[in-house]
C-alpha cells in the first residue's frame, strides 16, 4: 500500500478513532422527541435554519465494478479470477486490515484516515437484475417488485420537506436535462441545474424587470394557489428570487481548489450552495461510464481518478466552510460486476457492490459483510445488505424523514 | 356580409389546441371563415403530407447515424413547418399516451417507426392503433414483452395496457386479470427490428381474463381490452385532457366514449363532433391548463412568425422538461403543474427573452405587420399572443412600457416580452 502504511505488503490495523465533538442536529433530536419534549422546539427551528441536515447523492452509471474499487486483496479468490485485471496489493491505497482501495483513490484513502468515511460491503438489490435501466429503476423508486413507480426516493423526501415549508427548493439536481427517477415527487420535481452557474437568467432592462415584478406582484396571493394562474405567479416569483440568490452564492469563492472536470464542478456548486445557505437539503450528481466490458483497466481508473478528486475537494471544502457537520454524501450505483473477468479485460453485469458513505457524521471504516467470492451464485456473488437498509437510515435516522419503502429493513449502522 | 360564427379568442383557441398556433393575420381570417370552414381547413392538411425535403433530410441522417438528437429536431420542424397541425398533434398526444423512452431503448430507428406509426395512424381507428402499437417492436422491447415466455411470464406490457393504454387505473381489472392476459402475449418477440412470434414460447394453456375462460392467444386478449367497458371512457379521457380540459369528470368521459364508440373508434370522426362541441368551444376550456414546453416553444414560433431553428427550439423545450422521444416513465409527461418549478420557469423566461431580445429570430413588423405604429402596439401584440383580452393591470404595464420605448419596433419589442413572461401567456 502506498499510503498511510509503512509496509507495503502488510497493511496496520485501522488507526484509532479521534474523539470529536458530539453534535446534535434537528434529525436526530426529532427522533427524542418523544422523550424529551422541551426539546421539540429547539428542534423545530433547527430544521429551519441553516445547519439541518443535506443529503447529496451522487450516482454512478453503468454499474461500478466494486471489487477493483474496494479490492478484497487478502481473498485468493479474487487473485484466481481476476488474473488479467486484478490489482496488485501493493499499488493499493489503505482503507483497512482487509481491504485496499484503488489506485486511483488517494484522497478517499485519505477521507477515510481522517474518519471521514464509511463504506457498507455488498449493497445490492433482493434479486438481482443486469438491466441498467431496470436496476436503476429498483434503486430509484426502492420498489424491487413493481416494475412502474413514478417517484423515486429522493423525491419523497423533497415531498416531505416541501410540505414543512412550502416555496422552499427542497431539492436540486446538479449536471445534465433530465431530471433522474430518484429525485422526482408526487408533489415537488426538482429543478435541473444543466451545469455549474447554477441557475442563470437572461438579462432584461432594469425597466422590463420592474415591469415584470409588477405584474407577477398583482394581485399577490401568498397562500396555496386555488388556480393555475396563482400557481404560475407565485413559481415566477420564487423563481426569480432563487436566481437571484444563488447567482451571488455562485460568484463566492470555494476555499479550496477543485479539479476542472464535470463533478468536480457540479459538487464544487453543491458545497457554494450548502456553505451560502441556500436552503436546498437534498442534492444530486452524477458520473457517468462504468459500463465496463472491455479493456476496463484504464477507463476504470480515470473514472475513478474523476471521482476521488471530486470528492475529496467536496469534503475539505465543506470541511473548510464549516458546514462538513450537516452534510452526507451517498455514493453508489446500480450493481456491480461480475467477480470473474471476461475475456476482454473487462467486466460484465453483476450484482451488489459497495457504496460509499462520506461526512463527520458516518461511523468511520467499513460496514455489512463482504460478499463471498468463494461460493457465487451463477457466476455471482449474492449482496449481504439490502439496498432500502441502506437508503431508511439517510431517510429516517439523517434526515428525520418518513423512509419512502414500507418494508422495516435494516442496514449495519453507518452512521455516528 | 356574414356574421362570423365564432368570435377572435374562439378562432385563435381552435387554432391554438389543434394546432400549436396561428400568427394574427391566420386568426383574423379563421374568424372571418367561421367554425367549420376553418376546422375543416385544419382536418383536410394532413392528406399526402410530405415533409419539407431539408426535413426529410435530416430524418435520413438521424437514421443513417442512429442520432436522437437530429430525430428530436426533425419532429421539431414537423411542428414548427404547420404543414399537418393535428397530425403532428396527435402524434404528440400518443407519444405521451403510449410514452416509449429511447432512454432504454437506444434504438433510433425503432423510436422513429413508432412515431410513424402514431402519426399514420392516430387519427384512425383506435383499436388498430392498439393493436398496432402492442406489436411495435419499440414497445414491446420497452415493456420487455421479448421476455415473456410460457412458463416465465413477463407482465410489464400487460400491466400497462390495462392501467395505462386501455383501461385506466381504476378500470376495473384485477392483478389476476394481468397475469392472464400476460400469458396471452408470451411468445411475442422482436427479431432484429422486426415483431416476431415465437409459437414455442406461447403460452397455450386455458385461461381466464375478465371473467371468462377460454384458450386465447394476445390478438384476442386484447380485443377483450377493447370489448371492456372502461375501454372507450379511457380513450376519451386522453382526448378530452389533450383538447378540452386538464379534469374532465366521470360523466363527460361517459358521454365522449359513447361518441367514440358510435364513430367506429374513429379518432378523427370523434374529433370532428368533439371540436365541435360545447365542451370544447366554451369557457371551460379556454386556457384552461398550463402549456407543455413542446407546444408553448412551438406557439411562440408559430404565433409570431419567428424564424427558431427547430434544434434550437427542441433543445429549449428540453430545458423546460419536455424531450422528445424520452418521456420520464411509461405513464408519460404528468403536465400541469408538474411542468414548472424554478429550473424549468427559468428555462422558459431565458429561451423566450433570447428569442426576442437577442439575435434576429424575432422581426416586431413580421409579427405584427408593417404598419405597425406606436398607437397600435399594445392592441395588436394583445390580439396576436393573449387574443382573450388583457385584464387591466396588464394593459396598463403594456401601455406603459410601450410608451417608454424609442421606437414602435422597441415598443412592440419589449411589449411582446413582458407579455410572453406574464403567467397569463402560460395557460394554454
Amino acid at each position: 500500500m502506498t499510503r498511510h502504511s509503512t509496509d507495503s505488503n502488510d497493511p496496520r490495523g485501522p488507526r484509532p478513532l479521534t474523539r470529536r465533538t458530539v453534535l446534535v442536529d434537528g434529525a436526530r433530536l426529532s427522533l427524542l422527541l418523544p422523550l424529551l419534549p422541551e426539546l421539540a422546539l429547539g428542534s423545530a427551528q433547527r430544521e429551519d435554519a441553516a445547519g439541518a441536515p443535506v443529503l447529496v447523492v451522487v450516482q454512478l452509471s453503468g454499474g461500478n465494478d466494486g471489487l477493483n474499487t474496494v479490492v478484497p486483496w487478502r481473498q485468493d479468490e479474487y487473485r484466481k479470477q481476476r488474473r488479467l485485471i486484478g490489482l496488485p496489493a501493493q499499488d493499493l491505497h489503505r482503507f483497512d486490515d482487509d481491504f485496499g482501495l484503488h489506485p486511483s483513490l488517494p484522497g478517499l484513502s485519505g477521507l477515510a484516515a481522517d474518519g471521514l468515511m464509511a463504506l457498507v460491503h455488498g449493497v445490492g438489490t433482493p434479486r438481482p437484475d443486469r438491466s441498467h435501466f431496470r436496476s436503476l429503476e429498483i434503486w430509484h423508486t426502492s420498489e424491487p417488485d413493481k416494475p412502474v413507480g413514478s417517484v423515486g426516493w429522493l423525491g419523497n423526501l423533497a415531498d416531505q420537506l416541501a410540505r414543512k415549508h412550502p416555496g422552499s427548493l427542497p431539492a436540486l439536481a446538479v449536471g445534465g436535462r433530465e431530471l433522474v427517477l430518484s429525485m422526482r415527487g408526487a408533489e415537488v420535481l426538482p429543478a435541473t441545474l444543466p451545469d455549474d452557474r447554477g441557475f442563470t437568467l437572461s438579462r432584461v432592462s432594469q425597466r422590463l424587470a420592474e415591469h415584470r415584478d409588477f405584474i407577477l406582484g398583482h394581485p399577490k396571493h401568498d397562500g396555496a394557489p386555488k388556480s393555475d394562474l396563482e400557481f404560475l405567479r407565485q413559481a415566477a416569483r420564487t423563481s426569480y428570487s432563487a436566481a437571484e440568490r444563488m447567482q451571488k452564492i455562485v460568484a463566492t469563492k470555494s476555499p479550496v481548489v477543485y479539479p476542472d472536470r464535470p463533478l468536480a464542478r457540479d459538487l464544487r456548486l453543491v458545497a457554494r450552495l450548502i456553505a451560502g445557505g441556500f436552503g436546498t437539503r437534498i442534492f444530486h450528481a452524477s458520473l457517468g461510464g462504468f459500463d465496463t466490458h472491455a479493456s476496463q483497466a484504464s477507463v476504470h481508473a480515470a473514472l475513478l481518478s474523476d471521482l476521488d478528486g471530486a470528492l475529496t475537494a467536496f469534503q475539505r471544502d465543506l470541511v473548510a466552510s464549516g458546514v462538513a457537520d450537516q452534510v452526507i454524501t451517498l455514493v453508489f450505483s446500480e450493481f456491480g460486476r461480475r467477480v470473474r473477468e471476461n475475456g476482454s479485460r473487462g467486466t460484465d453485469h453483476g450484482h451488489g457492490g459497495p457504496v460509499f458513505v462520506l461526512g463527520p457524521q458516518v461511523a468511520p471504516g467499513g460496514h455489512g459483510a463482504h460478499p463471498d467470492l468463494a461460493h457465487p451464485v451463477d457466476g455471482d456473488i449474492p449482496s449481504t445488505t439490502d439496498f432500502r437498509g441502506v437508503y431508511r437510515r439517510l431517510e429516517r435516522d439523517w434526515m428525520g424523514l418518513e423512509p419512502f419503502a414500507r418494508a422495516e429493513i435494516d442496514a449495519p449502522p453507518f452512521l455516528r | 356580409m356574414p356574421k362570423p360564427r365564432i368570435d377572435r379568442a374562439t378562432s385563435a383557441h381552435v387554432l391554438r389546441r389543434v394546432g400549436f398556433g396561428a400568427p394574427r393575420e391566420a386568426v383574423d381570417a379563421a374568424t372571418e371563415r367561421g367554425l367549420d370552414a376553418t376546422l375543416e381547413e385544419l382536418f383536410a392538411r394532413r392528406a399526402g403530407h410530405a415533409a419539407p425535403e431539408a426535413v426529410q433530410r435530416d430524418l435520413d441522417a438521424a437514421l443513417a447515424t442512429q442520432d436522437l438528437v437530429k430525430l428530436q429536431a426533425r419532429w421539431m420542424a414537423l411542428i414548427l413547418d404547420d404543414a399537418a397541425p393535428l397530425v403532428e398533434r396527435v402524434t404528440l398526444m400518443w407519444h405521451g399516451h403510449f410514452a416509449t423512452s429511447d432512454a432504454k431503448l437506444g434504438r433510433v430507428r425503432l423510436m422513429h417507426r413508432q412515431n410513424q406509426l402514431f402519426r399514420e395512424q392516430g387519427l384512425g381507428d383506435f383499436r388498430a392503433l392498439l393493436h398496432a402499437v402492442a406489436k411495435d417492436p419499440a414497445m414491446l422491447l420497452w415493456l420487455d414483452g421479448n421476455q415473456n415466455k410460457v412458463g416465465r411470464p413477463n407482465e410489464n406490457f400487460a400491466r400497462e395496457v390495462m392501467e395505462l393504454f386501455a383501461l385506466g387505473v381504476n378500470g376495473g381489472y384485477t392483478e389476476g386479470d394481468i397475469k392472464e392476459a400476460a400469458r396471452a402475449f408470451s411468445g411475442w418477440s422482436v427479431e432484429g427490428s422486426e415483431y416476431a412470434f415465437h409459437a414455442e414460447e406461447h403460452d397455450r394453456g386455458e385461461k381466464t381474463l375478465f371473467g371468462r375462460g377460454g384458450v386465447f392467444t394476445g390478438e384476442e386478449a386484447l380485443e377483450r381490452v377493447l370489448a371492456h367497458p372502461a375501454c372507450p371512457r379511457w380513450v376519451a379521457r386522453r382526448l378530452l385532457t389533450t383538447f378540452c380540459v386538464p379534469d374532465p369528470t366521470a360523466a363527460q368521459c361517459e358521454e365522449w366514449g359513447r361518441v367514440l364508440v358510435e364513430r367506429e373508434w374513429r379518432i378523427d370522426a370523434t374529433l370532428e363532433r368533439l371540436l365541435r362541441s360545447d365542451l370544447f368551444l366554451g369557457p371551460l376550456a379556454r386556457r384552461s391548463r398550463i402549456a407543455g414546453p413542446v407546444e408553448l416553444v412551438a406557439n411562440v414560433a408559430l404565433s409570431l412568425r419567428a424564424k427558431v431553428a427547430p434544434i434550437d427550439a427542441m433543445r429549449a423545450a428540453a430545458i423546460m422538461g419536455q424531450v422528445l422521444f424520452m418521456p420520464p416513465s411509461v405513464k408519460g409527461w404528468d403536465g400541469g403543474r408538474t411542468w414548472i418549478h424554478p429550473g424549468t420557469w427559468l428555462a422558459r423566461h431565458n429561451h423566450l427573452m433570447e428569442l426576442i431580445l437577442a439575435g434576429d429570430a424575432f422581426d416586431a413588423r413580421r409579427a405584427y405587420g408593417a404598419d405597425l405604429d406606436q398607437a397600435h402596439v399594445v392592441e395588436r401584440v394583445g390580439a396576436t399572443l393573449l387574443p382573450d383580452g388583457l385584464d387591466d393591470t396588464l394593459r396598463a404595464v403594456l401601455e406603459d412600457t410601450a410608451k417608454r420605448a424609442g421606437s414602435p419596433v422597441g415598443a412592440a419589442r419589449d411589449a411582446t416580452a413582458l407579455l410572453l413572461t406574464a403567467p397569463e401567456f402560460h395557460l394554454y
